[in-house]
C-alpha cells in the first residue's frame, strides 16, 4: 500500500516535471521538419542535377539540420567521458561521414514518397521534443516516422530519427558499446574500423 | 503424428517463456536481455553463413527472374494467406472490428482480388492491419523474455517464438491440406520455401546496407530486433509510444553505467 502510494506520488512528479519541461514551442519545431523534409524531396530528390550535386546538397542539409556534436556524444555513452578530445572529434568527424555516404546512396528510395505530419509528442529531455510523420508506403501500412528535435537558442536540430519505433541513435549506441567491449583496441578500433567504411 | 510433436514443441516453448520471463524494462541495457549472448552469437554466426550461400543467392536468384510487379503479386497472395491469422489474433485482442476488417479483406481479396494477387480491399477502405500471436501475448501482458537467436528463423524471443510455433499451427494453408497425405508434405515445404525466398528478397537492401556499415552486425541486429519488439505492449499500459525510445541524453548514462558495472 505505501509501496503503491510512493510509486503514485513519483508518477505525479514525473508528470509535472514533464509539463513543467515542455517549453519548446512545438509548432517552430514541426515547422522546422517540414522544411528539412521539404528541401530534401524538392532540392535533392526531385532536382534535375548530377549525382555529385546531389551528394553535396545532402551533405550540406544533413550537416545544418543533424546536431552531430551532441548525437556523437550519446552515440558513444559511457566511453565518452574516458575518451581523449582527439578520439572525440575524430569519432563524431568519421560517424557524419559514414552517415552521410549511407543516407545519401539511400535517397532516392524516398521519391515519390512524402511525409505526413501528425502532431508533436513531449520529451523527459529538456529542451527537445518529438516530431511525428508517417510515410505512405507502395504496399501495407505507412513507416511511422520520430524526428526528435533540440532547441537550443532558438535553433532547432535533429538529434534522433526513429523509424517504426526503431532509434537510430540507441542502435548505434548499443552497437558500438558492444564493439568497444568485445575489443581490446577501443574507441581507437572503432573509429579505425569506422573509417574503413567510409567510401 | 508430426502435429503431436508440434504441439509439444509449442508447450515446450511455452514453458521456457514462463521460466525466463522477466521484467520488461524499456531501458533495460540490451546485454543483460541476453543472457546466452556467447550461444546466441554461435548460431548467429551460422545463420549468417547459411545466408551467404543459401538464402541470399536463392533471394538474388527469385529477383534475376522476376519483375517488381510479380514479386508484388506474390508478396499480395502470401500476405492474404496471413489473413484470418490476423482476424483471429485481432479477435483475441479483443478488437472485433479489426478482426471483421481481416475477415473482409481475406474474403475480398481472395475472390474479386484472384486469390489474393491484388489488394482490392484497400480501395475499398479496408486498410492492412497484419497481427499475430507475438502481438496478442504481448497484449495479455505476457512479458517477452531473453533475446534468443534461433537457427535459421533469426532473432527471437521465447514469446516471438511460441507465437511463430502457433502461427504454424493455425495456419490456413496447413489445415487446408492436412487431410491429404500426398499433397501436405509438398504444399507445406513450398509454402515454408516460397515464403523465406520473398521475405529474403524485400529485405536485401537493407541487409546489405546493415552488412556493409555495421562493425558488429550480431549487437546491431540484437538492438533493432528488441527495440522493435518494446513497441508491442500490454493492454493496460497507457505510456505513449515514445517511452519506448524517450531517454535522457544525461542521466541514462549513470543508469546505463550502474547497471553494467554491477
Amino acid at each position: 500500500m505505501k509501496k503503491n502510494f510512493l510509486s503514485l506520488l513519483a508518477c505525479c512528479l514525473i508528470l509535472v516535471s514533464g509539463t513543467a519541461q515542455a517549453e519548446v514551442n512545438a509548432a517552430k519545431a514541426e515547422a522546422f521538419v517540414k522544411d528539412v523534409t521539404n528541401k530534401g524531396i524538392e532540392e535533392i530528390i526531385n532536382a534535375n542535377i548530377s549525382q555529385a550535386e546531389k551528394d553535396a546538397r545532402f551533405a550540406k542539409l544533413f550537416n545544418q539540420a543533424l546536431d552531430l556534436d551532441f548525437i556523437g556524444q550519446f552515440v558513444l555513452g559511457r566511453n565518452w567521458r574516458t575518451s581523449t578530445p582527439a578520439q572525440r572529434k575524430e569519432f563524431i568527424e568519421v560517424y557524419r561521414q559514414l552517415n552521410i555516404s549511407t543516407w545519401s546512396k539511400r535517397f532516392d528510395e524516398f521519391k515519390g514518397k512524402n511525409f505526413i505530419f501528425k502532431g508533436t509528442s513531449p520529451s523527459n529531455s529538456k529542451g527537445q521534443i518529438f516530431v511525428n510523420s508517417l510515410v505512405p508506403m507502395d504496399q501495407g501500412e505507412p513507416a511511422k516516422v520520430v524526428w526528435r528535435v533540440r532547441e537550443k537558442g532558438g535553433e532547432y536540430k535533429i538529434v534522433d530519427i526513429i523509424i517504426e519505433n526503431v532509434s537510430l541513435a540507441i542502435s548505434a549506441r548499443n552497437e558500438y558499446t558492444a564493439f568497444i567491449k568485445n575489443n581490446p583496441g577501443g574507441v581507437d578500433a572503432l573509429i579505425a574500423n569506422l573509417k574503413s567504411k567510409i567510401k | 503424428m508430426k502435429t503431436a510433436v508440434k504441439i509439444s514443441l509449442c508447450s515446450l516453448l511455452i514453458l521456457f517463456s514462463v521460466a525466463c520471463a522477466t521484467d520488461g524494462k524499456i531501458h533495460r541495457p540490451e546485454a543483460e536481455a541476453d543472457p546466452f549472448e556467447s550461444f546466441n552469437r554461435s548460431v548467429f554466426e551460422f545463420n549468417q553463413q547459411f545466408d551467404k550461400y543459401i538464402m541470399k543467392p536463392l533471394a538474388k536468384g527469385y529477383r534475376a527472374i522476376t519483375t517488381q510487379s510479380i514479386r508484388d503479386r506474390v508478396r499480395d497472395i502470401l500476405s492474404n494467406l496471413r489473413e484470418p491469422l490476423s482476424a483471429a489474433n485481432h479477435l483475441l485482442q479483443a478488437d472485433p472490428k479489426a478482426s471483421a476488417a481481416s475477415l473482409s479483406r481475406f474474403v475480398l481479396n481472395s475472390t474479386l482480388g484472384l486469390a489474393g494477387a491484388f489488394d482490392v480491399a484497400e480501395g475499398w477502405g479496408l486498410k492492412k492491419d497484419t497481427t499475430g500471436f507475438n502481438e496478442t501475448f504481448a497484449k495479455w501482458c505476457i512479458k517477452d523474455g531473453p533475446y534468443i537467436v534461433l537457427p535459421f528463423l533469426g532473432p527471437s524471443t521465447p514469446r516471438a517464438a511460441t507465437g511463430l510455433a502457433f502461427e504454424f499451427i493455425f495456419d490456413p494453408v496447413f489445415w487446408a491440406t492436412y487431410h491429404d497425405a500426398n499433397i501436405k508434405d509438398k504444399v507445406a515445404y513450398s509454402y515454408a520455401a516460397i515464403q523465406a525466398i520473398s521475405i529474403r528478397e524485400a529485405a536485401m537492401t537493407l541487409t546489405d546496407d546493415l552488412e556493409r556499415n555495421s562493425v558488429d552486425l550480431y549487437a546491431a541486429t540484437r538492438s533493432a530486433y528488441l527495440q522493435y519488439q518494446s513497441k508491442l505492449r500490454c493492454f493496460n499500459d497507457v505510456s505513449g509510444d515514445t517511452a519506448v525510445y524517450d531517454f535522457d541524453f544525461g542521466i541514462e548514462d549513470d543508469v546505463f553505467e550502474e547497471m553494467e558495472d554491477e
